[in-house]
């Protein structure tokens, strides 16, 4: 080699390295990808730079299963490539100076091979040439011209190849991808990988196909410089570009969220304005017996101030139910029992202040999973209003009785009367006429007298607008007084009776209820009466006692059943009406007064009849602890 | 002597017609309720029937009934506690509606005025 040979050499390096260097510089100005690409290609394929005829760039995909066609660059036919070197050596413009031309900016989408090759996709499936040059990182050499035979013999007669590239030339078609033979449609090929540190980017091809020159080693030596810092920037690029998507994803996601939480926000105030403004009390309590909510009406009626509540211990309060009940400690069962409790009519006292309203209470479990309750949940509603108004539609009721009563009264005390007056006329008669007066008669008035008195005093009862007085009743007592009182005027009837659920069981289960002794005693007892004298000479009546327990209400039931079957279908509706009689004695309000008891007490009282079972009564109550 | 039926569930009642009726010259039997009225009908075949209307068993608007339908004749009195009775189309088949009273000489009047009549 001559000494010119040698400077020649030396300065086709130095422009190289310079090429390099420019590329470099360009590409580390920008973030845009495409732009990088472009840079690259162009640097690859141009004239002044490394002259290639063209170039394809493919970005691996994220999972790493396919390489996509991203760009490329290079004349489409022989008679363009002419063209397209023609024009660029006239301006015999240096690359850094085409890279920052108005031409290069404004050709930037316009090449024609990106049109066939953009989005292109190659499957590294198959394990073939592309992804084995990936896994090693090494460029190869394709020369599908030779025959195997030709290429050993040729490759021995030439220099011997560095030690790196031993392994890099491929002339077996097999080798190589179809979708990649297709698209270069030209036997010779470099294909060198684009990695960056251990991460796989892509690969790039270049080819002579146009002016048919040779790739040389120097060749491959200066394309894996350019694809050290290609792949680099590649891959930051790809990096930063994933960040801003995840950035503007992320601030999509802000304004969602701002959005939702206005949206809960909103819900939450309207959910606790309920709360707020319903004419209920309403406090919740947790596992601590700590109030978490109490609501405004509640500290209204309670005449503390909301602060003094929430957040305290609700044993700190004195609240007190009639009859001593002491609310804190009903509370803490019903934490325990998980079983709800509820308190009908009942006045309450709040720190020692009464007042004259009358409340429903109710105490229930709060329930946020089905096993384990958070703590419970105090409801009390004032229902002084609907009490008022229940009295005044029950007077009005009485009121509409009596009318129907005194048509009736009238009735019933004709008879006596015509006895009375009958007897009377008669005994002034036979006195006139002196004869002799049967004493008998005399009798059968004052039997009738008896009868009006009775009436007159069974009318004063039942319109009678006295207040019960009520109190805690020993319902096992009341009972048993009841039995005795069955038992000795069945006797005197001859009447069988029997007693289900007796004494033993009375003394055990100890009932007590709210009430009036005289008045639930009176009831029972004209209900026995009822069956004992509407009973032929000999026949069964029988008394049943039960009670009943059942999602923490307490009820006793009582039933009194006899032979006798009311004759008549409407009798079993009319039976509670006044002076509705199917007995040869009694007023016919015995049963009227004994429904408006059992009412009074917040029970039910009903009757069946049947040919089968006879006439029964059922009486139901409820009970207190 | 003329034989009366008295038909009526009130015991005092009854036994003050009886005792009324037998004091002007007749012969009185008496029923409780509306069946045992048609049996001793049947049975004693009586001058004049009286009927009282609220009665177990077979009241005494079905009594009327049934005795009219054999015996077109005989004279049969209605009395009851209740006047309104008389807007009742089947107390027509009597020959007599009196409203219980205790005074019981228009009772008395009208069964004397309705044998006379039977006689004539």
């Amino acid at each position: 080699m001559d000494k010119e040979d040698i400077i020649k050499n030396y300065e086709d390096i130095l422009r190289k390295y310079n090429i390099l260097n420019q590329i470099s510089k360009t590409v580390a100005s920008t973030l845009d990808l495409n732009r990088i690409l472009h840079i690259i290609l162009t640097g690859v394929t141009f004239g002044n730079g490394f002259g290639f005829n063209r170039a394809f760039l493919f970005l691996i995909d994220h999972n790493e299963k396919n390489l996509i066609g991203k760009m490329a660059i290079g004349p489409a036919t022989e008679e363009e490539a002419w063209q397209i070197w023609g024009s660029i050596q006239q301006k015999n413009s240096s690359l850094e100076e085409f890279l920052n031309s108005e031409d290069f900016i404004k050709n930037l989408e316009s090449e024609i091979l990106n049109e066939r090759f953009r989005n292109i996709k190659i499957s590294l499936e198959n394990q073939k040439i592309l992804l084995q040059c990936l896994n090693d990182g090494l460029p190869r050499r394709v020369d599908l011209t030779l025959k195997n035979n030709q290429f050993q013999s040729q490759f021995q007669s030439q220099p011997k190849p560095a030690a790196q590239f031993q392994n890099d030339f491929i002339s077996d078609s097999a080798q190589i991808e179809d979708e990649l033979l297709n698209l270069i449609d030209y036997p010779k090929f470099c294909i060198i990988p684009l990695i960056s540190r251990t991460k796989k980017v892509g690969i790039m091809i270049v080819d002579n196909k146009f002016n048919k020159r040779e790739i040389t080693k120097d060749d491959i030596n200066y394309l894996l410089m350019l694809s050290q810092f290609a792949a680099s920037s590649i891959r930051n690029t790809v990096i930063y570009n994933d960040l801003k998507d995840s950035l503007s994803a992320l601030s999509q996601l802000n304004v969602k969220l701002t959005d939702l939480n206005t949206k809960l926000s909103y819900l939450k105030e309207y959910n606790e304005k309920i709360i707020e403004s319903i004419p209920i009390s309403i406090i919740v309590i947790d596992n601590n017996f700590e109030v978490t909510l109490c609501n405004e009406n509640c500290s209204g009626i309670m005449k503390v101030d909301k602060s003094r509540i929430i957040g305290k211990k609700i044993d700190t309060h004195k609240i007190y139910l009639d009859g001593g009940i002491d609310l804190v400690s009903e509370i803490k069962r019903v934490m325990n029992d998980k079983k709800q409790k509820v308190f009908y009519k009942v006045a309450i006292s709040f720190e020692d202040h009464a007042s004259d309203d009358i409340f429903d209470v109710v105490i229930a479990p709060l329930k946020i999973t089905e096993e384990n309750p958070e703590g419970v949940v105090l409801v009390i509603e004032n229902i002084t209003e609907t009490v008022k108004l229940q009295k005044a539609i029950n007077d009005l009721k009485r009121f509409s009785e009596l009318g129907q009563l005194s048509a009736t009264v009238a009735h019933e005390i004709r008879n006596p009367l015509i006895v009375i007056g009958g007897y009377a006329n008669r005994i002034k008669k036979r006195l006139n006429e002196g004869k002799k007066i049967d004493s008998r008669n005399l009798d059968l008035i004052i039997n009738e007298i008896r009868r009006l008195e009775k009436i007159v005093y069974d009318i004063l009862d039942y319109a009678a607008d006295k207040e019960i007085e009520f109190a805690r009743v020993d319902l096992s007592l009341l009972l048993s007084e009841c039995i005795d009182f069955a038992e000795i005027s069945s006797e005197r009837n001859n009447i069988s009776i029997t007693i289900e659920c007796g004494m033993e069981f009375i003394e055990q289960e100890k009932m007590y209820m709210y009430g009036s002794y005289d008045k639930l005693k009176q009831a029972f007892i004209n209900v026995l009466n009822n069956a004992i004298e509407a009973s032929h000479t000999n026949d069964l009546v029988k008394f049943y006692i039960n009670r009943v327990k059942d999602e923490g209400e307490d009820w006793v039931y009582l039933k009194v059943n006899n032979k006798a079957v009311l004759a008549n279908k409407d009798d079993i509706y009319n039976i509670f009406l006044p002076f509705y009689t199917t007995k040869l004695k009694g007023t016919g309000l015995g049963l009227t007064i004994t429904k408006r008891i059992i009412e009074q007490h917040s029970g039910i009282i009903e009757a069946e009849s049947s040919q089968e079972h006879g006439t029964t009564f059922i009486i139901k109550l409820p009970l207190i602890n | 002597m003329k034989k009366i039926l008295v038909v009526e569930d009130e015991m005092p009642i009854r036994n003050l017609y009886k005792e009324e009726l037998a004091d002007e010259g007749y012969e009185v039997i008496t029923a409780p309720d509306g069946v045992a009225g048609y049996e001793m009908f049947k049975k004693e075949k009586p001058d004049l029937i009286t009927i009282d209307l609220k009665m177990p068993n077979m009241n005494g608007l079905e009594l009327l009934d049934k005795i009219r339908r054999e015996d077109k004749v005989i004279p049969i009195i209605i009395y009851s506690a209740y006047g309104e009775f008389t807007q009742n189309f089947s107390t027509w088949a009597a020959d007599e509606y009196l409203v219980k009273s205790s005074d019981l000489s228009e009772f008395k009047n009208k069964v004397k005025e309705l044998l006379v009549k039977k006689a004539s």
